[in-house]
């Protein structure tokens, strides 16, 4: 449904119902401000020689008055308009009394009609008054029979009161009132009004009356929101317009009202969404270059090894014995390649950042025995002695078990891998009075030049240089260990080990153990 | 025979490459090609499970998920997945100890015989008995093929240390903090001078090994 509709509606449903409450506000207020007019004027016209006439002759007495319409529904208002000055209330006090159109005379006595105001500002209704004594018998045949309800209000209250329409749809008020003397023809004095179907009293007042105003308030509330129904609809355009150029074109609508807000959120969203999509765009292309070098990097010892075994088929074939060194080559690519692996998904884990890195408790007693076990196979057929020292209980840190091991596996590897025949790599773990580790893995091998170790640590895992096979390259290793241990806030440092090598050191906080 | 041990793999290959393995390592392997959910009373008597994760049939996790309801035998998780989170919800869920492929024959076997070994160093023993060499922790006594030797504070000490973890490395750090007076003599010369005493004491028997890099440790030793 349109928004203009529907405001329409909801503004209707909403008005018709006050209308009808005050409506019946209205007619509450007036019904009770009547009554007590005309339980006034019943008792000042009885003490003003009612009562004497009425006793003089109770067969006969009543009083009738001549229906009289209120001014306005005679002639009208002044200013045009048909219906009682709302609001004006009646100065208190006894109505005054008029002249009386047939004089004070039995049968046409006047009641206070004529001159006499209600509290509304309109003239009183015309009343006629039965006589009954304490029984509640009327010596006047034309009375109306009381019922019960009006006998029990006058004995509790002093007053009676029954209301009922007629047939006609004429409303009917009986008033029962106690005259402030005993006994007498004229103990109790009958009121009664009878409003004619077509006054304003009865049923709903004419939609003149509350029809132009709800109609003023419904093109009131329309023409309102045209202005809003306007922006909204530009809001709208300019919205599926930004989504239609890849949220290029930004959202104009400006001001300071809601609208102008909800443009602003839609701003917000677009740039938010921008940046995703230039990261998406960012890391997808680093996925790109990164497989096509690292396709390369794996191709290469891939290629080293399938040499090697058809080499080793050769001779088979020729019946030559397998020469132990060509093994041992092709042992040592096959097992580069699984570290080129690994560092593959390490490097792609850094590379999505930090939802991909789980911290959990990390033994390293165990890690470091993990990393000794995988690379002794290696290291044994080289000559060179892999060895470790780790403490007596279990040192836990937190971390990523899978980075950390890549990163350990990686710098052992590299001292294997460069080491010299015959040589050493150890790996000392050792734990400080001030909750911290050191980590060390020193080797006996070629080390590497001061020059070199500050470039290794300064440069990112990407560079061409960084994936060469040579000493200086250091493969993907030393790149993935440095961004490993930065994630982890360690400190990681490369130093010449006392035994001419190099001296690779980690030191992090400790954690307490896991339950 | 030597140990049984509980091989769950589905590559014939791997598979077969392990059996053969462990076999040639002493041990009796039990091969199963898929995963069962396990219930008390239908494990073989292993004294440890081999179990790969990627199985027919039932996931490895929830293998050894079912498996740590009715048994405490050691579970050496083999994965292709190098992944912190399969790692660490083995763990969580009682694995003992995890390789990631490929490994090397000799790396799994050695992994297995540390798995058997480790409840026996656990022990905190009274005397222990290093090839030759016999120390009691806590008469302070030690002998060399029954030949009683004096040795001094320190020489005790730091016998003592590597007899509390026999065949590892402790590092020389570790020992001069726990075994020298750190006030007088704390420095890593003056314990080299110590087991270079201490060795002398010992006789021919070499069992107080440097370990490169790293400090000593003691071996069964040979004699020289």
């Amino acid at each position: 449904m349109k928004l203009r509709l529907r405001l329409a509606l909801t503004a209707v449903a909403v008005t018709v119902p006050a209308v009808f409450a005050l409506v019946q506000v209205e007619h509450s207020v007036r019904r009770r401000t009547t009554d007590e007019v005309i339980i006034e004027s019943t008792l000042s016209q009885m003490q003003s020689g009612g009562r004497e006439r009425c006793e003089a002759a109770p067969e006969t007495w009543m009083v009738r008055s001549r229906s009289q319409r209120p001014p306005w529904e005679r002639e009208g208002l002044p200013d045009g308009s048909s219906g009682p000055p709302s609001g004006s209330v009646a100065p208190d006090g006894p109505p005054e009394r008029g002249p009386a159109s047939g004089g004070p005379s039995p049968g046409n006595e006047g009641p206070p009609r004529s001159g006499g105001r209600g509290p509304l500002g309109r003239r009183l209704p015309p009343v006629s008054l039965y006589p009954f004594d304490g029984r509640f018998v009327s010596r006047n045949p034309q009375a109306p029979a009381l019922d019960d309800g009006l006998r029990q209000g006058v004995r509790d209250d002093g007053v009676g009161v029954r209301r009922y329409s007629k047939d006609d749809g004429a409303l009917v008020q009986d008033l029962l009132l106690r005259m402030p003397w005993e006994g007498g023809p004229c103990e109790y004095v009958l009121a009664r009004r009878v409003e004619p179907a077509e006054s304003p009293e009865v049923g709903l007042p004419p939609l003149s009356i509350w029809g132009v105003p709800t109609l003023i308030l419904l093109s009131a509330m329309v023409v309102a929101l045209g202005p809003v129904v306007q922006r909204l609809r530009r809001l709208t355009e300019e919205v599926r317009a930004s989504s239609g150029s890849g949220y290029e074109q930004p959202v104009t609508v400006n001001g300071s009202d809601e609208i102008a807000e909800l443009a602003r959120a839609f701003q917000q969203a677009r740039a938010e969404i921008q940046a995703r999509m230039a990261h998406q765009q960012a890391r997808e292309q680093t996925l790109r270059d990164f497989l096509a070098n690292t396709t390369h990097d794996v191709m290469t010892p891939l290629t080293v090894l399938q040499g090697h075994l058809a080499a080793m088929q050769q001779r088979m074939r020729a019946g030559e014995p397998l020469e132990s060194g060509l093994m041992l080559s092709a042992m040592s690519e096959a097992h580069y390649m699984a570290s080129l692996v690994h560092n593959l998904g390490a490097a792609a884990r850094l590379e999505a950042g930090a939802p991909q890195v789980q911290h959990a408790p990390v033994d390293l007693n165990a890690l470091v025995s993990r990393v000794l076990g995988r690379h002794q196979p290696i290291a044994r057929p080289q000559r060179i002695a892999l060895e470790s020292g780790v403490p007596a209980t279990p040192t836990w840190v937190r971390g990523d078990e899978t980075l950390l091991e890549q990163a350990v596996s990686n710098v052992v590897l590299n001292g294997i891998r460069y080491g010299r025949e015959d040589g050493h790599v150890a790996v000392v773990l050792e734990t400080t009075r001030q909750q911290s580790f050191n980590l060390r893995v020193i080797d006996d091998g070629p080390g590497i030049s001061e020059e070199e170790r500050s470039r290794i640590l300064e440069r990112r895992f990407r560079g061409n240089a960084a994936r060469t096979r040579e000493p200086q390259g250091q493969g993907l290793g030393l790149h993935i260990v440095h961004n490993v241990v930065e994630l982890h806030g360690w400190k990681m440092t490369l130093a010449p080990s006392e035994y001419g090598g190099l001296e690779v050191a980690f030191t992090g906080p400790l954690t307490p153990p896991p339950e | 025979m030597g140990d049984r041990i509980l091989l769950v793999e589905d590559d014939d290959p791997l598979g077969s490459q392990i059996v053969g393995h462990l076999r040639g390592a002493g041990f009796e392997p039990v091969w199963w090609r898929e995963g069962r959910l396990l219930v008390s009373g239908e494990l073989p008597d292993v004294s440890l499970v081999v179990l790969d994760l990627m199985l027919p049939g039932t996931y490895g996790l929830d293998m050894l998920k079912a498996l740590r309801t009715f048994s405490e035998v050691p579970v050496l998780i083999l994965s292709a997945r190098n992944d912190t989170l399969d790692k660490v919800r083995a763990l969580k869920l009682g694995a003992d100890d995890y390789m990631t492929k490929p490994f090397w024959p000799e790396e799994l076997v050695e992994r297995v015989r540390a798995r058997l070994r480790r409840p026996t160093l656990q022990k905190e023993q009274a005397v222990v008995e290093v090839g030759p060499l016999r120390i009691d922790l806590q008469g302070h006594t030690v002998q060399v093929r029954s030949r009683p030797v004096e040795l001094t504070r320190v020489e005790f000490e730091l016998l003592a240390a590597l007899a509390r973890r026999p065949q590892e490395a402790v590092t020389r750090q570790w020992l001069v903090e726990h075994v020298l007076d750190p006030e007088r003599e704390g420095t890593e010369r003056t314990l080299d001078v110590h087991v270079s005493r201490l060795r002398r004491k010992l006789g021919p028997v070499k069992c107080v090994e440097t370990v490169w890099g790293v400090g000593y440790r003691l071996v069964p030793g040979e004699d020289a």
